[in-house]
């Protein structure tokens, strides 16, 4: 199972980027870390050419929010991307927020899977959950 | 005409430059009041009282005086002037409109004192009013101008380096360009040295402030002075941050001193002045103001156990944001009243480890000079492309970033998967046998996350 994994926006927080791609490998995934400071064509550029099948994107500063918007507009321009499992985790907003109505918002975005403030080995648990239930999901 | 001249005067005829006037420089640094001189200060420094300087820069002009006076009160020994981000990556532009909106409306737009837009007959005013050695602050991989600047307005300290300036702080900007514009600034300081006290450089030692083990800590400050002094500096300053455990930075300390020393006179150059700077704790602070006081007064016992020349203070404010000039000031008071009770030291050696971490280094300095490359510079950045220097947790993309490391039962930063660095297999066994490596990787993990913030 391929993964790319990175920091979206003028966002340099590298330890979390790290810990990620670390965890990711100790689970199995062959993982693409573009690292911090990414931006989304960036991201989905790397999808397209490794054929990945989780795209996981980190945000600490806040500006998660303004990418966020573009990721749908931006989705229309590519193709065969409907498949990738699109996750999304960090501090999402700036300041605090209602966990719900970030999970909300951020899904109407376009992301199948939103960890905000949450435990990184939970959100990779729920990863895959989500993945198993797919391919059960498929095979049915 | 010098090649460096042309290039100087190529750098300083830029449009937000106002006619730099290098004869009329010349003659202020050749005639400059020997007290702006940290070179000085260390050397008539004879009973060793460690020199106390915070971190602290604002945008304007008043601000930037207000805290000095501030720091002066406070018994200040060198004063910090930290330049703001987009100084530091060379957006002069932007700089100069947030400072313009920073005076207009009285909010700080700006996240330290662009130099470079104030200019140097500005700046210049201020550093000889106080008449305190002034110390640089930055991040900038060309530092060129800013230097240039800095001198002019009698700053005679320089921090930063080719790689510590680049490592932490960029994903990007291309070493080997840092590495020519950092000799660029090397040899103007070596210049400008010759004319009065000379000029101190000091390497950025606390790196990306996690994680960092001792021996790379301590082959890059080892390098950056190599490089320095190569180009005729002659007063250097070699750094590194509290790591965690008293015990790995007294050995640091003692590995550190006695190896620059070693390496300057290898290559000839054992006439230059070295100093040994210590930075208080660099990683995560505590949200807690009281406990974040008693971490900066830990630290300042630790410096005085390692004998560090200078200290460069944190703030009680560190995990909030920029801080007041209230708390900084009150945490240089803190610290200099801490190093005036700080008496009768016991001298702690611990030798085994000592021994240790000197095998690392000089394993890896040693695979360093070995590099079939022409000059130093070169060696360096084959080096640090190939993995044999890996610095944990740098965001740039030429880092291999293989290296693992965690903290054993003492605190102390062990290395357990050592990547391409060539650390002696003695040496790497002896790491991994602090630690408990029979855990799984999602559990090491949670120990590093848990490692990161010890002082939380």
């Amino acid at each position: 199972m391929k993964v790319v994994t990175g920091v979206v926006g003028n966002d340099i927080h590298v330890v979390a980027n790290r810990l990620i791609d670390l965890s990711l490998r100790a689970r199995g995934y062959e993982v693409f870390n573009l690292g911090v400071n990414t931006y989304l064509e960036e991201f989905f550029d790397a999808v397209v050419e490794t054929g990945a099948d989780v795209l996981l994107i980190s945000s600490l500063n806040g500006e998660a929010e303004g990418w966020g918007r573009e990721v749908k507009p931006l989705l229309t321009q590519y193709k065969k991307l409907d498949d990738v499992v699109m996750m999304i985790g960090g501090n999402l907003v700036v300041g605090r927020g209602d966990p719900d109505e970030i999970q909300r918002k951020y899904k109407s975005y376009g992301f199948d899977l939103v960890c905000h403030q949450i435990d990184l080995n939970t959100g990779l648990d729920m990863l895959e959950t989500h993945l198993e239930k797919r391919t059960q999901e498929s095979n049915a | 005409m010098s090649l460096l001249q042309e290039e100087r005067k190529i750098i300083l005829s830029n449009e937000f430059v106002d006619a730099f006037d290098f004869a009329e420089v010349t003659d202020f640094v050749k005639n400059a009041s020997k007290e702006l001189f940290i070179s000085h200060h260390f050397k008539k420094n004879k009973n060793k009282k460690m020199m106390v300087q915070p971190r602290g820069g604002f945008p304007t002009y008043e601000k930037q005086y207000a805290l000095y006076e501030f720091f002066l009160k406070a018994n200040v020994d060198v004063l910090p002037l930290t330049v703001d981000s987009n100084t530091r990556l060379n957006d002069y532009a932007t700089a100069q409109k947030m400072l313009r909106l920073s005076e207009e409306n009285n909010i700080d737009m700006l996240n330290g004192y662009p130099l470079v837009t104030h200019g140097y007959r500005t700046t210049r005013k201020m550093i000889t009013h106080f008449d305190k050695p002034v110390s640089l602050r930055h991040g900038t991989p060309d530092a060129r101008l800013l230097i240039e600047t800095a001198i002019a307005s009698g700053i005679f300290e320089i921090e930063g380096g080719p790689i510590t300036y680049l490592l932490p702080y960029s994903k990007n900007f291309p070493l080997d360009k840092a590495f020519l514009y950092w000799k660029y600034v090397e040899r103007v300081c070596a210049n400008y040295s010759q004319l009065n006290e000379p000029i101190n450089r000091e390497s950025f030692g606390p790196l990306t402030a996690t994680m960092v083990p001792p021996s790379i800590t301590i082959v890059i400050q080892l390098l950056e002075m190599l490089l320095s002094l190569e180009e005729g500096v002659k007063s250097f300053s070699v750094s590194f941050a509290q790591q965690g455990s008293m015990m790995q930075d007294i050995v640091t300390g003692a590995v550190l001193k006695k190896l620059a020393r070693f390496y300057a006179e290898e290559i000839g150059c054992g006439d230059a002045d070295i100093h040994l700077v210590y930075h208080q704790w660099m990683g995560a602070f505590p949200m807690n103001r009281d406990y974040a006081d008693q971490l900066i007064n830990m630290s300042t016992v630790i410096a005085s156990m390692v004998g560090a020349d200078k200290i460069i203070t944190k703030t009680c404010e560190e995990a909030v944001g920029i801080p007041t000039k209230e708390a900084n000031a009150k945490t240089v008071a803190n610290t200099q009243y801490t190093l005036r009770i700080l008496n009768g030291l016991p001298s702690v050696v611990d030798e085994e480890e000592e021994e240790i971490l000197t095998l690392e280094v000089k394993a890896i300095m040693e695979a360093v000079f070995n590099d079939p490359a022409d000059t130093l510079w070169r060696k360096v950045f084959n080096c640090i492309k190939s993995g044999i220097i890996d610095v944990p947790f740098s965001p740039h993309i030429i880092n291999h970033n293989e290296m693992i490391t965690l903290r054993d039962a003492q605190k102390n930063i062990r290395i357990i998967k050592r990547g391409n660095v060539p650390m002696p297999d003695r040496c790497y066994e002896y790491h991994k046998s602090q630690c408990d490596l029979s855990k799984d990787t999602t559990s090491i993990v949670n120990d590093i996350i848990h490692d990161i913030g010890i002082m939380q």
